[in-house]
């Protein structure tokens, strides 16, 4: 009977400590393949972007799983945002939003879910845009091309994509700044933008810098003006729009990640951590200098407010595009 | 000359045992993929990417190039057999070659469809070498009024398709008009007749449409009496299976045609390889010593379009070799597949590499012929597929238009959309409306109006800038004589009749 | 004495009908807009092209000949049959949610075969469930496609 006492001890211990134990020290691991949900088709921007991370990530070895792309295009985000609103609590879905997720529950009355809706958790990088011309026009700046505007209202055209996309909104606040006026022409696709440049069809047009520089070395665009903070290491001799004299707001084109609503704190800080380790290797950093995208990493409470300002700053933006804003 | 030095060093690289593999095994799949409907070579291509990330890329860009001409081989054959559209360039095949396998012709069918796609893929890629620089500069001078006057052109073929009566046809053509205008307006971002659902914000697929109205509304029309209407006299013995040397000559002009106009309207970025496949067949009718008969399975009327969605394709990859532009959305796709890779896309992308770019060329030749070789003997094989009892062929095309309607968008919404369109193809059937109008203003309606706004936005609201360009100018005319053709040859019958009865 | 077409006109009536709602609603969007023709301008015109040419259609058959009685009667058992085997369609599709894929066709089978065919059970559970399997086959495994599945994966 005495001998069971320093047993009964020893139990009694294991079991204390095992409820002292700190309660997360098992951490969130996905046990099966992640999706990753965009919002374009096979081949559009967010598709491209989101098969390079899950590539990367691949190779990195930053997550245990495999992440497959599924895209559910439709309605701009609308589809998107409703299929991941669906998914409350799935603890392995990811989306991948852009600036579109917010501005287009802002027009859209049958999007059902807005971007406060789902939970982001990291933005990972600002796409920047150029402003670019036929290499044989004759607007060699964009204070040029602005003159040209002013001299001739409503004669000068630009291509682009949606009417309630980035390259509009930088053309409608650009046009109140400098009381110019130019037409904006729509084309679905990106390669009927640039053939309309090309063909002369268009003046101008809105483009990301990476593109631009191919043709640009094949001797067919230039590039009057970059729509960024500072100039881009690409094209150091490029004025940005403030540089030029032209006080707008750069209206930003963010990528980031978000998930489900409803999706528990700790797979949340899972996702963060995650993030955290992607945004620090070497392929990230290559990616980012071979697309020319600005590293732009940020989360938490910040993210909140950005998304939050960008909200704001998009809808009247939009109210002034005379687009019908109905949230 | 430099295209012979290219083309040799293209052999070189195609002709690898590895990327002869690869080859095969694109054209293969592209094969299947074709005849299955609904799934297309995109979302194949799409699927197939994250395996290709460990492959050589030559190897890799030569498969998937295969995927995309091979499902275009392979898209005629439910449509002739069962007139279910394989993909959505194949829906005008239905046509004429869903009622040639009516009267026993389906093995004529499904050949010449393979030897036309043989010969105009051939003269497309032969384009694509020797003529790509000059014809991409031109295609530049393609603004939206000239793609307006373009798809007027296609509009006013519908006085070709309507066939009895032109009231019903213009009827037909207008709803589908319509309904290409179903979703979100591109220019304003309002939405239109999408009645609150967030499914309709994109418009309605054509692949949706055209299944419900071809297939569904032909099974039930076969379903109106027990055993079936005498459907399909079964081909017996191989010279029935086979084209004949009369259907070849026949289709002489067919050939000709579809790889010209084909490889034409595949240059343009934008024009699908639908709108080929229309006014090939369009030009087709309007040249033939028998355009009454069309509609009635006439072979070159599978022959013509057949070969335009082939050469098509040469076509849409020179904006993607002189200017970086992809020309289609599966062109779209594989200059997407190179930038993962790492590539940059640009007009450079071809000079900086030009071993993969003319390997990649060449394969597509050998590419031709393995398909050739792959699909001629199948035809007798898929012909055995008219024996299957009609018991079993209904539920078959029934469960065949879901799958490939739901493969399009994953969506449940639009296999409901399907049944819907299947009543409507089947009230259409029995009130004697032709269905062509109807698929041709679908697939016209959208860029029409897209290009008629954009010339608007670019002239200030100005129609005359329609006209005041050559270009546009002069298609809109030949447009206008097409339409009038027909009603000035009824008042010459007409007078002609008169004079006849005073005599 | 001039009898109606009556089944054109009907049908002549209802399209004018469609085309008045679709001219009606294109009403309500912008008919022009910053950047010329607005979202309204083409559906108001297709709307009204429609009503206009349904006015033709039941105009020109005012005065055509009906088609017989008892072609009609023939007719009429025939529509029976094709609207019976939709209906079985849109019921099949509307179980592809909970019932999934495989089980839905092959009741849609079933249905058909017994329905319309009147052929013996035997055939038609046999030809449902090789079916269902071939498409489960082809599709889902050997090439890898999504379909609706229901509560026991298929």
């Amino acid at each position: 009977m005495k001998r069971i006492w320093p047993y009964l001890l020893i139990g009694l211990s294991a079991m204390a400590l095992d409820v002292t134990r700190p309660s997360n020290a098992v951490a969130f691991e996905p046990t099966k393949p992640i999706e990753a949900v965009v919002h374009t088709g096979p081949g559009g921007g967010s598709d491209i972007f989101a098969r390079a991370i899950a590539e990367l990530m691949q190779k990195e070895k930053t997550i245990s799983q495999r992440m497959h792309v599924v895209n559910k295009s439709g309605g701009g985000s609308a589809v998107a945002m409703a299929y991941l609103a669906e998914k409350k609590g799935d603890t392995h879905t990811i989306g991948f939003f852009t600036g579109v997720w917010v501005t287009n529950p802002l027009t859209t009355a049958e999007a059902k879910v807005t971007i406060n809706d789902l939970t982001p958790i990291v933005r990972l990088v600002l796409e920047p845009a150029v402003v670019a011309v036929k290499a044989d026009s004759p607007y060699k700046s964009m204070k040029d091309f602005i003159d040209g505007a002013k001299k001739n209202p409503g004669q000068l055209k630009q291509s682009g994509g949606s009417v309630t996309g980035r390259d509009n909104l930088v053309r409608l606040v650009t046009q109140k700044a400098t009381g110019a006026k130019w037409v904006y022409v729509s084309f679905p696709s990106g390669g009927e933008r640039i053939a309309n440049l090309l063909g002369g069809h268009v003046q101008m047009m809105v483009i990301e810098p990476q593109e631009a520089g191919e043709h640009i070395r094949a001797g067919n665009m230039r590039v009057i003006a970059a729509l960024t903070e500072k100039r881009l290491p690409s094209f150091p001799d490029v004025l940005t729009l403030k540089e030029q004299g032209i006080d707008v707001p750069v209206i930003p084109q963010a990528r980031g990640i978000l998930v489900p609503p409803g999706v528990p704190k700790d797979v949340v800080q899972y996702w963060e951590g995650v993030f955290d380790r992607f945004a620090k290797t070497a392929g990230w950093k290559q990616y980012l200098e071979q697309n020319q995208f600005e590293d732009a990493y940020l989360k938490g409470p910040a993210l909140g407010k950005f998304i939050d300002d960008l909200t704001v700053q998009m809808r009247e933006v939009l109210k002034e595009a005379g687009a019908k804003v109905v949230r | 000359m430099e295209s012979v030095g290219n083309l040799l060093l293209g052999f070189s690289v195609a002709l690898t045992p590895g990327n002869l593999f690869w080859c095969f095994v694109g054209t293969f799949l592209g094969t299947v993929v074709g005849i299955l409907p609904g799934l297309g070579p995109a979302a194949t291509i799409a699927m197939l990417l994250p395996l290709t990330f460990k492959m050589d890329h030559t190897g890799a860009i030569i498969m998937l190039a295969g995927i995309y001409y091979g499902s275009k081989y392979g898209g005629s054959t439910t449509s002739i057999l069962l007139n279910v559209p394989g993909e959505s360039a194949s829906v005008v095949t239905c046509l004429d070659g869903y009622q040639m396998a009516r009267q026993g012709r389906a093995g004529p069918a499904l050949g010449i469809s393979a030897i036309a796609s043989f010969v105009a893929g051939t003269v497309g890629v032969l384009g694509l070498m020797l003529v790509a620089p000059p014809l991409a500069r031109f295609a530049l001078r393609f603004g939206p009024p000239e793609y307006f006057a373009l798809m007027a052109l296609g509009l006013a073929m519908v006085v070709f398709l309507a066939g009895k009566s032109m009231i019903k046809g213009l009827l037909a053509m207008l709803v589908g008009l319509w309904l290409a205008g179903v979703g979100t307006d591109l220019f304003t971002a309002e939405s239109r007749f999408t009645f609150g659902h967030m499914e309709l914000l994109d418009g309605i697929d054509f692949v949706v449409v055209s299944i419900g109205i071809f297939a569904v509304a032909e099974v039930m029309i076969n379903m109106e009496s027990r055993g079936g209407t005498e459907l399909f006299k079964i081909p017996k013995g191989l010279r029935n299976l086979m084209p004949t040397l009369q259907d070849l000559k026949d289709c002489r002009f067919a050939f000709l045609n579809g790889s010209i106009v084909g490889f034409l309207i595949g240059v343009l970025p934008g024009a699908g390889s639908t709108i080929s496949s229309f006014l090939s067949y369009g030009v087709e009718k309007a040249f033939s010593r028998h355009p009454e008969k069309f509609g009635t399975g006439v072979i070159e009327g599978v022959a013509a379009p057949e070969g335009a969605n082939n050469s098509d394709i040469g076509g849409s990859m020179v904006p993607l070799l002189t200017l970086g532009i992809p020309g289609s959305n599966t062109t779209a796709i594989l200059l997407a597949a190179l930038i993962l890779w790492g590539f940059k896309p640009g007009p450079l992308l071809i000079q900086d590499n030009p071993g993969m770019f003319w390997g990649l060329v060449a394969s597509m030749y050998i590419g031709n012929i393995m398909l050739l070789v792959l699909n001629l003997p199948l035809v007798p094989l898929f012909a055995q597929i008219l024996r299957v009892p009609y018991f079993v062929l209904y539920p078959g095309i029934l469960g065949i238009s879901i799958v490939g309607v739901y493969s399009v968008s994953n969506s449940l919404f639009d296999v409901w959309l399907l049944g819907l369109f299947g009543l409507l193809g089947y009230a259409m059937r029995k009130l004697d409306f032709p269905a062509a109008p109807l698929v041709l203003g679908m697939v016209l309606g959208d860029g029409m109006e897209r290009a008629l706004r954009q010339s608007l936005m670019m002239s200030e609201g100005h129609l005359s800038i329609l006209v005041s360009r050559p270009l546009s100018a002069s298609m809109l005319i030949l447009a206008l004589l097409i339409v009038i053709m027909p009603m000035v040859n009824k008042v010459r019958s007409f007078k002609m009749k008169a004079v006849e009865q005073e005599v | 004495m001039a009898t109606h077409d009556n089944e054109e006109i009907l049908t002549g009536i209802c399209l004018g009908a469609f085309g008045a709602y679709v001219a009606f609603e294109a009403f309500e969007l912008p008919y022009v807009s910053e950047y010329g023709p607005g979202p309204g301008f083409f559906p108001l015109w297709i709307g009204i092209g429609v009503t206009l040419l349904s006015l033709v259609l039941v105009f020109a058959n005012f005065f055509a000949v009906a088609a017989d009685e008892s072609r009609e009667h023939q007719s009429r058992l025939a529509i029976g049959r094709a609207l019976v085997g939709w209906s079985g369609l849109i019921l099949a599709i509307s179980l592809l949610h909970w019932l999934g894929f495989g089980l839905s066709l092959a009741l849609l089978t079933v249905f058909l075969i017994l329905a319309l065919e009147r052929r013996p059970l035997w055939t038609a559970l046999s030809v449902a469930f090789g079916l269902a399997l071939g498409f489960h086959v082809i599709f889902v495994l050997a090439l890898g496609l999504s379909l609706p599945s229901g509560p026991w994966g298929f």
